[in-house]
């Protein structure tokens, strides 16, 4: 009985998390009329496949995807190769300030989004870096988090392993990069997997720092799209869809890490 | 040179990124509000005391978004902890197919806010919309528009404390559920008495994280709503938003910025402390 009414409540609710996203597919497969029948399609007898065609007619949205691509994997790519680097010495370095400066590092955790917008985007402005890549990339180079992860990471790495390659002439570079960031790994599919999927997602700052649809991001440039031809529905769906398929290829084949990432964002 | 001051030097040497990034695009920025927010003009290069925080503390727009957001973080936070915790109880079960389930409840959660927006907004239209084409007759986004944008962010995001849960419930020693059960407990019993309380951390911390994303929720006004019917959904990023970008007040919006980054700040210092005080050990 219990296992019965348990089942039901997945079963239901499993249904209306994944029930719209199957509806956006068929939506992105309609004619126009189709989507705006008074008798409701739940599948079109025939997908029009042609309507992701048209996608790339009516925007420009090969750019959009480029630039989803450039500026989330730039993203990703300096945080692998930041986040760990400043991780790795605040937990094996003694310093001057090392523990004022983790403070003031952790403090930025603090700092929402929002609260940079304004400045950013005169700083932007003032460097002629609105509307360009750098304008999209550079305020998202590192994060405390990020870096505050990979410190727990390294931290049980044993000191011997370093002092040993220091004896052996190792210089400060080869000891990080040979022996520090293999052994990271794993913490490196979670951060990298992370920081991607997030800035693919991201929404405000593109929509502040961008003023071309030749510049937009995909999640900007298909929401401004939509307001410029608003019953299109059929077209907003296929970008959907379009924005949706790398980061549910990259659930697919990683669940594990996924889902290990959030339990590591709970155990800060 | 000491070795000592060597390693120093190779600290600060491969620091030296990070010092720049977060000097640059955090310091400098949060400087540049609180400065910015005590200007006015259409260049905020006029000096103006304190007049842009006493204007929006006066300013029934701005007071209302803020009364908008509270609710709207509010209805996140009580939906995330009870939906959450429900599907984690549910999934903590030993029942087959768990990953599967656990799988799809997740999906919403890797998309954009853009993907949320625009397909809710589809679905939800008392004329377009499939709900209705499907002959159900409602205009929620009409008569409760909050409750309803609340409703499509916890579709996004409750998957992602519905983990959380099951983490914290994984991190319950099973003995003390024996114990209570020998000593006849019922069910019921062991949930308040005993998981609830040893889930105070993930609760706490759901909540915190809830709050947060919840006081800088944009793109569902942006996107669904356009911050109506009226002003109905008007969260404060929206509203600080316009004010910046449309109105080009950069001043006014600096400060408002800066009382929204104080209210997120005040709520997760309360929320640690009522943390603290309902902390067990058994």
């Amino acid at each position: 009985m219990v296992r019965v009414a348990l089942y039901t409540l997945l079963g239901v609710m499993s249904v209306v998390m994944v029930a719209p996203l199957v509806y956006m597919v068929s939506l992105s497969l309609q004619t126009e009329a189709e989507t705006l029948s008074a008798q409701a399609v739940l599948w079109p007898e025939n997908p029009q496949w042609g309507n992701y065609a048209e996608l790339f007619v009516k925007a420009p949205f090969g750019d959009f995807i480029v630039n989803s691509f450039v500026v989330a994997g730039g993203i990703t790519l300096a945080h692998l190769l930041f986040d760990p680097l400043v991780g790795y010495v605040f937990a094996k370095f003694r310093f001057p300030l090392r523990n004022t400066l983790f403070v003031a590092l952790l403090a930025t955790l603090m700092v929402p989004f929002f609260v940079r917008m304004i400045p950013l985007y005169v700083l932007m402005a003032q460097l002629g870096w609105l509307n360009t890549f750098q304008g999209l990339i550079t305020p998202f180079l590192m994060d405390a988090f990020g870096i505050f992860l990979m410190r727990q990471f390294i931290q049980p790495i044993p000191d011997d392993l370093i002092s040993a390659a220091r004896v052996d002439g190792a210089s400060e570079f080869t000891i990080y990069r040979k022996i520090i960031l293999p052994q990271t790994k794993p913490a490196l599919a979670v951060l990298g997997l992370f920081t991607f999927v997030f800035q693919w997602n991201e929404f405000l700052w593109p929509l502040v720092a961008t003023t071309t649809p030749e510049m937009r991001t995909i999640p900007v440039g298909l929401t401004l799209f939509n307001q410029e031809y608003f019953t299109l529905w059929h077209l907003t769906a296929a970008g959907s869809v379009i924005l949706f398929v790398p980061t549910a290829i990259l659930f697919l084949v990683s669940q594990r890490y996924f889902v290990r990432g959030i339990t590591l964002t709970g155990l800060r | 040179m000491s070795l000592s001051a060597r390693y120093a030097r190779t600290a600060y040497l491969f620091l030296l990124p990070a010092l720049v990034f977060f000097t640059a695009f955090f310091y400098v920025p949060i400087a540049n509000v609180i400065a910015t927010s005590l200007h006015t003009g259409p260049q905020a290069d006029v000096f103006a005391g304190l007049s842009n925080y006493a204007d929006a503390l006066a300013d029934p727009s701005v007071r209302h978004s803020f009364l908008v957001t509270l609710g709207f973080s509010g209805g996140v936070v009580a939906g995330s902890l009870v939906f959450g915790l429900l599907l984690a109880l549910v999934l903590d079960q030993p029942l087959k197919g768990r990953v599967t389930f656990r799988a799809m409840l997740l999906v919403p959660y890797l998309t954009s806010v853009a993907i949320v927006g625009l397909l809710w907004r589809n679905i939800l239209d008392p004329q377009l919309g499939i709900l209705n084409r499907l002959g159900l007759d409602q205009q929620w986004l009409n008569e409760h528009p909050l409750a309803t944008i609340v409703g499509v962010t916890l579709w996004q995001t409750v998957g992602y404390t519905m983990v959380l849960f099951l983490a914290g419930l994984q991190g319950i020693p099973e003995t003390y559920q024996e114990a209570a059960r020998i000593d006849g407990a019922s069910a019921w019993q062991r949930f308040w008495r005993i998981t609830l309380p040893l889930l105070a951390p993930t609760t706490l911390f759901v909540s915190v994280m809830a709050v947060i994303s919840g006081l800088q929720a944009f793109g569902q006004a942006y996107i669904i709503t356009n911050g109506g019917p009226g002003d109905a959904t008007d969260l404060s990023v929206f509203h600080i938003y316009a004010t910046a970008f449309k109105t080009r007040d950069f001043g006014y919006s600096s400060a408002q910025s800066v009382l929204l980054l104080v209210v997120i700040v005040l709520f997760t210092l309360m929320q640690l402390r009522a943390g603290k005080r309902g902390e067990v050990t058994y």
